[in-house]
């Protein structure tokens, strides 16, 4: 009995490991010196040319840069930290998030 | 059609009020407009975030209409990004050719320098430009500040209100003071104002 249910607990971690990574994921950036759209577009222009990236949302209020990760595809810290910086901005914590990308552009 | 187009924007175009030297890496910036007595056209391409290439041509609508046109490279040399700032020092190098109508063209150098302040409600700005060749030395020096009667978000149309005081050496009106208004949404940029005195501003940018 004990065999057979240490048996199903690891078929169900390894079905849980192989379905993590097709979540999608929504990350939450947020960036210093934001405070001009017209000099933001470069947020845009990068992010959307992700192959990760499905979504971009740029909140000037909240100092927040929103993506969504493609399903099964994921983008790095480094990647956003750089891609923020090359836009002309400081990127100072990024963040993995639970909820769905509208939920936390609704937040 | 897209040469004519470009033409006319030469034509037509001018000041370096809303010039924006470096933008972000692999952008192009297209920029012209018109201050008061000067025009001028500008396209540079950011090959980093921190530096620019590309082409400056200006007029002088003066007594007799000078000329410049050439190559400038275009540094960002210090951005300070705060929570709910930025600050930036730019300066830019350029060499072309000058010219006065009837009096031929000859070398020239160009060079600018540029500090600004802005938050999502103000707007602060100096710019200093010079062209200098045997035939054409002139000045331009300004000072703007600016804001912006609501804080726009990300995909709305901003709004600010702006005086600039512009200063070119040797022109009849050494000093203009000029209300002007700025709109941009998206990639699109544009200044709308007119100096005292009645000549017309417009400026134009786009990124893409």
């Amino acid at each position: 009995m004990k065999i057979l249910s240490a048996i199903s607990i690891l078929a169900l971690s390894v079905t849980i490991a192989n379905a993590a990574p097709d979540r999608v994921v929504t990350v939450k950036t947020t960036v210093n010196g934001m405070v001009c759209s017209f000099c933001a577009q470069g947020i845009l222009a990068h992010f959307k040319k992700h192959p990760a990236v499905s979504n971009v949302y740029v909140d000037l209020t909240r100092k927040l840069v929103l993506l969504e990760e493609r399903q099964g595809k994921s983008i790095t810290d480094e990647e956003i930290t750089d891609s923020i910086k090359r836009s002309g901005f400081e990127a100072v914590k990024v963040e993995r998030l639970e909820g769905s990308f509208e939920q936390a552009k609704a937040d | 059609m897209k040469i004519l187009t470009i033409s006319i924007l030469i034509a037509t175009s001018v000041a370096t009020a809303a010039a924006h030297p470096v933008a972000f890496e692999g952008a192009y910036q297209l920029m012209f407009g018109t201050v008061g007595s000067v025009q001028t056209f500008e396209l540079y391409r950011s090959y980093s975030p921190r530096a620019a290439f590309g082409l400056h041509a200006m007029r002088f609508d003066g007594d007799e209409d000078e000329y410049f046109a050439g190559i400038q490279h275009n540094w960002l040399l210090n951005r300070w990004n705060f929570p709910s700032a930025q600050a930036n020092v730019y300066a830019g190098l350029g060499a072309g050719l000058a010219g006065e109508t009837g009096n031929g063209v000859s070398p020239a150098g160009i060079g600018f320098f540029r500090a600004d302040y802005e938050t999502r409600r103000i707007y602060t700005a100096l710019d200093a430009k010079w062209v200098e060749s045997l035939v054409v030395s002139r000045g331009i020096f300004s000072a703007s500040v600016g804001i912006a009667p609501y804080k726009a978000e990300f995909e709305q149309l901003n709004t600010w209100l702006i005086i600039q005081v512009e200063h070119v050496t040797g022109m009849e009106d050494p000093i203009e003071i000029i209300p002007k208004v700025r709109f941009f949404k998206g990639p699109y940029f544009i200044e709308l104002g007119s100096t005292l005195r009645g000549k017309p501003v417009v400026n134009f940018m786009i990124h893409f």
